[in-house]
């Protein structure tokens, strides 16, 4: 509705101003739709990839493994996304990644537990770590930033101690291997195929958790006290929202993402590995968040935008070295990206706010 | 609206509030002690004192938001207690926080409804009805006069004074049986004020809801209140009807920082039988 708002008073009667320009127009847009600009960023790189490529990064077999990186990196980005939008973050979601699948393949593998049970417990550790985080956050009351470093240690430091630090190679058990991501794309696959389809299960995983997400952010109760709870905590609380409970639950939802996430990683690799998940990718989920238009402040922040923003990082991490540069050049453009982020994010804020947009 | 006709209060509306001996400590600081108020049906009272007399803690304490450490409330003639901000709603008790309690980046009608969400279920999942809560919040402040651009606008692009009628219009959507407003008419100018007021005395008169406020402008209180209270150090020194005060004797009281007695008693003791 806005915007034809905008496009009458541009087609103005007389003595009507005009009140913006081409720029404004666009930084508008920018506030209004976070996705959407973010969204044009990711088909800018992929049209300057495909192009650098000669025609290679969209195909099957390529994007199979960006779409892979992007699923890995997207749920755990999303699962990000909800705790900065309650004003925390937890960098214990890597340790988390590595200890369900490893707990899962290590109860295969010893006592014979299907897979599809050890995933189940691997999640529910996972949603256990994220309820304990929260509680030591919100009771305790220490900063996420530190209570979660602890715990990254702490489950990190217990992963790699059952067994030696060594890898356990994980069964393959149909259907949970297909379902949950097969090995990647091979040339001889048909996209319509059985193995062609399974390939791409990890992303289409993440788009379906993603959604889950967004309807829980955007339409219900939950979503609503959630943003209540990071945008203005002692006025949610005054009008009676719980946010000590809306922070506890989304850190469990995070734990769960992210066991969640190792679970299908670890699937597709028939190997878990106590260091699959090392702080990095915590870090790249965040810049994902960040990238995809999820304020720092907390209050605002959108799991969409997550899930692109995690197609642009696991683009610029691949697509770089596709076109011929050196792997750890893509560093590069990725910190840019986040700084450049950034700098767009709260400049929009500033405007709209000044401006009442 | 003439502000000056209230009607006199029935002498025997019955009492909906009793707050008796309330103390709360925060720490090392006192910030109540012993503190009793009363509040009858249709009454509204003042709660006068200086910073950190203890006002804003008392009407927390009411709300909800902190619990005495010692004290009963009783409401509708039933000791109750508060343990969250939910229970004080449930008994039909709202408060406007000074600090307005407002989500800035929730729409008007997302905080409109915020903690009382109307839901339908689609699919089996209970889903916000959003289009039947920014329905129901246009046609409400449409009845209350407040205007704003849009109540679909999120509250941190509202105006100081947009934000205290959104703030005041979602206390009272509820039918509260009792009103605490802390300091409703900080932030609004001379027309939105009488416009608050005047909300305030239609909510007395037609619904008989009763009304505790925490006010500054001494103008004011005698406009729209029965009986004031005056907090100091976290004790009532003052608990005297509008009717036997005036605003001099008022302000006079308040720039002493003593109770009415201790005043009286000075003054006695300076000039003997003028009293």
């Amino acid at each position: 509705m806005p915007p034809i708002e905008i496009a009458k008073a541009g087609m103005g009667a007389v003595g009507v101003k005009v009140p913006h320009t081409m720029a404004e127009r666009l930084l508008i847009l920018l506030s209004r739709y976070r996705e959407a600009s973010i969204a044009v960023v990711a088909i800018v790189l992929v049209v300057y990839f495909q192009v650098g490529s000669d025609g290679g990064f969209l195909s099957p077999q390529f994007m199979s493994v960006v779409l892979r990186d992007t699923g890995r990196l997207g749920l755990i980005a999303a699962a990000e996304v909800m705790l900065m939008i309650t004003g925390e973050i937890d960098l214990s979601l890597s340790a988390i990644f590595s200890i369900a699948p490893y707990v899962m393949a290590l109860m295969s593998v010893t006592w014979g537990v299907p897979l599809a049970v050890g995933a189940v417990v691997g999640v529910l550790i996972g949603v256990l770590v994220g309820a304990i985080n929260g509680i030591i956050t919100v009771r305790f009351r220490v900063p996420s930033l530190i209570s979660t470093v602890g715990m990254l240690f702490f489950l990190q430091g217990i992963v790699v101690s059952i067994y030696n630090s060594q890898p356990i190679v994980a069964p393959v058990e149909q259907p949970f291997n297909a379902i949950f991501g097969q090995s990647l794309y091979q040339p001889s696959d048909a996209l319509l195929s059985w193995h062609g389809v399974t390939a791409f299960t990890p992303f289409l995983w993440a788009v379906l958790i993603v959604l889950a997400l967004a309807l829980a952010l955007n339409r219900t109760t939950f979503g609503l006290h959630t943003i209540a709870t990071g945008s203005n905590i002692i006025g949610a609380r005054e009008i009676g929202v719980r946010t000590d409970r809306m922070k506890i639950y989304n850190f469990m939802i995070a734990g769960g993402c992210a066991a969640f996430a190792g679970i299908i990683n670890t699937a597709q690799f028939t190997s878990a590995d106590p260091q699959a998940g090392s702080p990095f990718l915590t870090l790249q989920a965040i810049a994902a968040a960040v990238i995809g238009g999820t304020s720092l402040l907390g209050g605002s922040g959108t799991v969409i935008g997550a899930l692109i923003g995690a197609f642009v990082v696991a683009s610029l991490n691949n697509g770089l070295v596709m076109i011929g540069a050196q792997a750890t050049v893509s560093d590069i453009y990725l910190g840019a990206a986040i700084i450049a982020a950034m700098i767009l994010s709260i400049q929009v804020d500033r405007l709209r706010t000044r401006r009442r947009l | 609206m003439n502000m000056q006709t209230i009607p006199p209060l029935a002498a025997d509306a019955p009492v909906v509030l009793e707050m008796t001996n309330i103390s709360k400590s925060f720490g090392a600081v006192t910030a109540l002690v012993d503190v009793s108020i009363k509040l009858r049906r249709g009454e509204v009272l003042a709660l006068v004192g200086d910073n950190g007399a203890g006002k804003s803690t008392l009407i927390k304490i009411l709300s909800g938001f902190h619990q005495p450490d010692t004290g009963t409330i009783v409401s509708q003639g039933k000791e109750v207690r508060f343990a969250s901000p939910r229970d004080a709603r449930a008994q039909g008790i709202e408060t406007v926080y000074q600090d307005l309690a407002l989500i800035g980046d929730l729409s008007v009608f997302h905080n409109m409804f915020l903690g009382r969400e109307y839901r339908k279920r689609i699919l089996g999942l209970n889903l916000l009805d959003n289009r039947k809560m920014r329905k129901q919040a246009q046609i409400y402040l449409d009845t209350l006069g407040i205007s704003i651009p849009s109540v679909n606008s999120t509250v941190d692009l509202l105006s100081g004074g947009q934000r205290q009628c959104i703030a005041v219009a979602r206390s009272i959507y509820s039918s509260p049986r009792i009103l605490v407003l802390d300091e409703p008419l900080a932030a609004l100018g001379v027309r939105e004020s009488a416009h608050v007021l005047g909300l305030i005395q239609n909510l007395r008169q037609q619904r008989q809801v009763s009304v505790i406020l925490i006010v500054h402008n001494y103008n004011q209180i005698f406009e729209v209140c029965d009986r004031i209270n005056f907090l100091h150090s976290g004790e009532v020194a003052l608990d005297a009807s509008t009717a036997d005060t005036s605003e001099e004797e008022l302000i006079r009281i308040v720039k002493s920082g003593l109770g009415r007695k201790a005043i009286d008693a000075a003054a006695a003791e300076v000039r003997p039988g003028i009293v």
